[in-house]
């Protein structure tokens, strides 16, 4: 038995808790409130009443499949061979030795997904795995957590330079229409093939994620940053009926009301940054406010390499100046991205059941002169300033 | 029915392997096996090697090589190892390319090396079958002692490289797992068809040569044999072979030390090395004789490799010495990773990798002890004839 005491306690779930105590047991969090009993013999970690909040949580990384400081043998989230890779799985890419895992736990960041890149239409399937470990097996939080697919400019500068399609936006929806069909065609056949086994087709690893998406096991998280994009992704899920998410979603603020209709979830950023594309000109730190305002959940992402994960909480503070309320901002980096994840009853806030993933900080997260001091996943202390 | 062929060996210092204790006595050879050893009445027609004053050892064993496909001293005309030209190449066989005549084979008799596996390079996600011969002694076929040892496969820089390089999948560790599943899917998918057909000729599945080569890994009858540098390839490697049930071995696994516990609990063996080369690619700097010791002490089969022609064959026995040197290792235990340990992890140690009745008797006599860098092979015996040196 572990405890954090006198803890300004933000749980994301409820009011903050002055003097507040975590008890851990077994990695979970047992209890939290203020003034709890202790066990005898409990191990207390003392915060001297400074921030303790959940890990933060970053819905959208490629941490471990482009690994920082080298070139081509690092370099595994994007296999630019076929723009429809949907049997591709980011959990075989990531190396867990990518010293950007040790930016991501200084930086309180413990959990996050990671995705194959957007070079190709369907680039495979995302994972939601811890910051700390050696294997990834033992990270995993949950695998697969939806599949990757890109619109816009990326697939149709990758492929048109090689003189294949996509090379159009008209392309890369069409590839998209064709392969979710391939899957229903397979999907139909595999029904069929109950009352009949000579009929099942061929086992098709392609295919089989597809159904998954099919059977609204996974969401599609679409790849999108222009207005015409997330309306053409939203599109075709609605006509397959399938579940879809949109990252990046820079040009949400621009349909903010038909987001908010559709209830999809955005998950913004990187925010931080240039904007060397077209398709990302009108960036804005408003973004996440506004959608916020039109009923839309949102995530903060660092899009990690593309912006360093460790400073996903200075986009968090533009983002709340620029008006997404506190609370909101906060959640938009813990309970949020945890639940269009799908891992909310594990990580996201400080509730009993859920894995002791805890951060204490020396002020307030959005302060600029704020550190964290302690880092804990599954309730063990993996950083310590 | 002619005389035994008989030779024995006399007054020796005898490692059997089998015990760690060396014995003194006799070994004697009939029809190529080891018939007795020990304190041994020797016939009076059997030939005689007197070898008082040397020790005797089984054959060492060097289980992962490219040996008479990677032809030293020779430009492309000697390179048949890397068909880099599909990344899945299961029905290739290293066999069809081995060179006996290739200078590297009489290298290894020189050294005491009396069994290699040869196998296909690592350009390829599936490489092609390997196989495990004798260094000397006859013909290639006479020199084969299993065909088929397994099916060679890669993960990590090798495949994505030489592919990305020609605009193909795998350019990433993605899409290198992918083909890989992919591969073994489609094995599964034909031998189900061949199931499914039972005794009717007219739903059998055309022949495919591609699929039959993978399905003595699908049954668990050879394991892939696996190129894995860095850990998370290792990882990968071990995720696959669960998802599809398939034994597996570890070639290179520079990492694996760096997770000790997943590989111990895979139960599956690991050949490392080449350990004394210098870490040219980024996968393999973190490479260690130490992984050596880390490995075998946490119960992991292990055993050395020179990766010939990466490091010349003649350097197994420096790098079991370097190991000894730089980890303490006992000596031993050393011997057996080049020994016993390799036999077992080809499968073929009810034939070589220690002197035992019944056995092939292949045999390395030196002058000195075998680490030495100054001792030399009196005789190197392959199947009771003596192959080093040639004049004898």
């Amino acid at each position: 038995m572990r405890a954090i005491i006198n803890g300004k306690v933000y749980t994301m779930a409820g009011k903050v808790i002055e003097g507040g105590t975590i008890l851990i047991e077994a990695g979970k969090i047992k209890a939290v409130g203020a003034n709890l009993p202790l066990p005898h013999g409990t191990e207390i970690i003392d915060a001297n009443h400074k921030h303790v909040m959940p890990g933060i949580v970053d819905a959208h990384t490629h941490i471990g499949i482009f690994e920082q400081g080298i070139g081509f043998e690092g370099a595994d989230g994007n296999e630019m061979t076929n723009p429809a890779t949907p049997h591709l799985r980011a959990l075989d890419g990531i190396n867990p030795m990518d010293p950007a895992f040790k930016g991501a736990v200084a930086g309180g960041i413990t959990c996050l997904t990671v995705a194959p890149g957007s070079a190709n239409v369907i680039g495979g399937t995302a994972v939601a795995i811890k910051t700390w470990g050696k294997l990834v097996d033992d990270m995993v939080v949950r695998d697969p957590i939806g599949l990757k697919i890109a619109f816009g400019e990326n697939p149709k500068r990758v492929y048109s330079s090689q003189k294949k399609t996509p090379s159009t936006r008209m392309a890369v929806a069409s590839i998209l229409r064709e392969n979710l069909v391939a899957a229903r065609n397979y999907m139909e056949k595999m029904e069929r093939a109950k009352e009949d086994e000579e009929k099942a087709p061929d086992r098709d690893l392609k295919l089989e994620v597809l159904v998954r998406v099919l059977k609204k096991e996974i969401p599609l998280r679409a790849h999108a940053h222009r207005a015409d994009d997330i309306t053409t992704a939203i599109r075709i899920a609605e006509e397959f009926d399938v579940d879809i998410c949109i990252e990046h979603c820079t040009e949400g603020h621009l349909i903010a009301d038909f987001l908010g209709e559709k209830k999809v979830a955005a998950m913004v950023g990187p925010t931080l940054g240039t904007r060397p594309k077209i398709e990302l000109v009108n960036t804005s730190f408003s973004t996440p406010g506004i959608l916020f305002r039109a009923g839309v959940k949102v995530a903060l992402v660092s899009d990690h390499p593309v912006f360093p994960v460790e400073q996903l909480p200075i986009q968090a503070a533009l983002v709340h100046k620029a008006g997404l309320p506190e609370e909101e901002t906060l959640k938009a980096i813990t309970i949020n991205p945890a639940e269009i994840m799908g891992i909310h009853h594990r990580v996201g806030s400080i509730e009993p059941g859920k894995d002791a993933d805890i951060i204490i900080l020396n002020g307030h997260p959005f302060d600029w002169r704020t550190k964290v001091e302690k880092t804990l996943i599954d309730g063990e202390i993996v950083y310590e300033r | 029915m002619s005389a035994k062929k008989m030779l024995a060996i006399i007054n020796a210092e005898i490692h059997t392997i089998a015990q760690k204790e060396p014995i003194q006595g006799s070994i004697l050879v009939e029809d190529g096996k080891i018939a007795a050893v020990g304190q041994v009445e020797i016939p009076a027609e059997a030939d005689i090697i007197d070898a008082a004053g040397a020790s005797v050892y089984p054959g060492f064993i060097d289980p992962h090589t490219h040996l008479g496909v990677s032809e030293q001293g020779m430009g492309w005309e000697g390179r048949d190892y890397n068909e880099i030209t599909d990344p899945v190449t299961s029905q290739l066989r290293a066999l069809d390319a081995i060179n006996p005549m290739e200078d590297g084979f009489r290298e290894a008799r020189e050294a005491g090396i009396t069994t290699v596996m040869v196998a296909p390079g690592s350009a390829n996600i599936l490489g092609g079958s390997t196989a495990v011969l004798k260094t000397g002694g006859g013909q290639l076929h006479q020199r084969v002692i299993k065909e088929n040892a397994g099916m060679k496969a890669a993960l990590g820089e090798n495949p994505k490289r030489v592919y990305s390089g020609q605009k193909r999948i795998p350019s990433t560790r993605m899409g290198s797992a992918a083909l890989l599943r992919e591969a073994l899917v489609n094995a599964q998918n034909y031998m189900h068809k061949i199931k499914r057909a039972g005794d009717d000729p007219e739903k059998m599945p055309p022949r495919d040569l591609k699929n039959e080569a993978l399905i003595p890994v699908l049954k668990k009858e050879v394991p892939l044999r696996m190129h894995a540098h860095r850990a998370d390839d290792i990882a990968t490697a071990i995720r696959i072979a669960r998802e599809f049930d398939i034994d597996m071995t570890l070639e290179h696994a520079s990492e694996a030390h760096l997770i000790l516990d997943r590989v111990v609990e895979s139960g599956f063996s690991a050949i490392v090395g080449p350990s004394m080369g210098t870490p040219g690619k980024i996968e393999t700097q973190n490479k260690t004789l130490e992984a050596v010791k880390i490995l075998s002490e946490a119960g992991v089969t292990v055993a050395l490799t020179t990766d010939h022609p990466v490091l010349d064959i003649y350097q197994l026995l420096h790098a079991a010495a370097a190991v000894v040197r730089e980890t303490g290792m006992d000596e031993y235990q050393v011997l057996r990773l080049i020994t016993i340990n390799a036999a077992r992890i080809l499968g073929v140690d009810n034939r070589v990798g220690s002197i035992e009745v019944g056995k092939d008797a292949d045999l390395v006599i030196f002058r000195g002890h075998p680490f030495d860098y100054l001792s030399t092979v009196m005789y190197t015996i392959i199947d009771g004839d003596i192959v080093y040196p040639p004049e004898a």
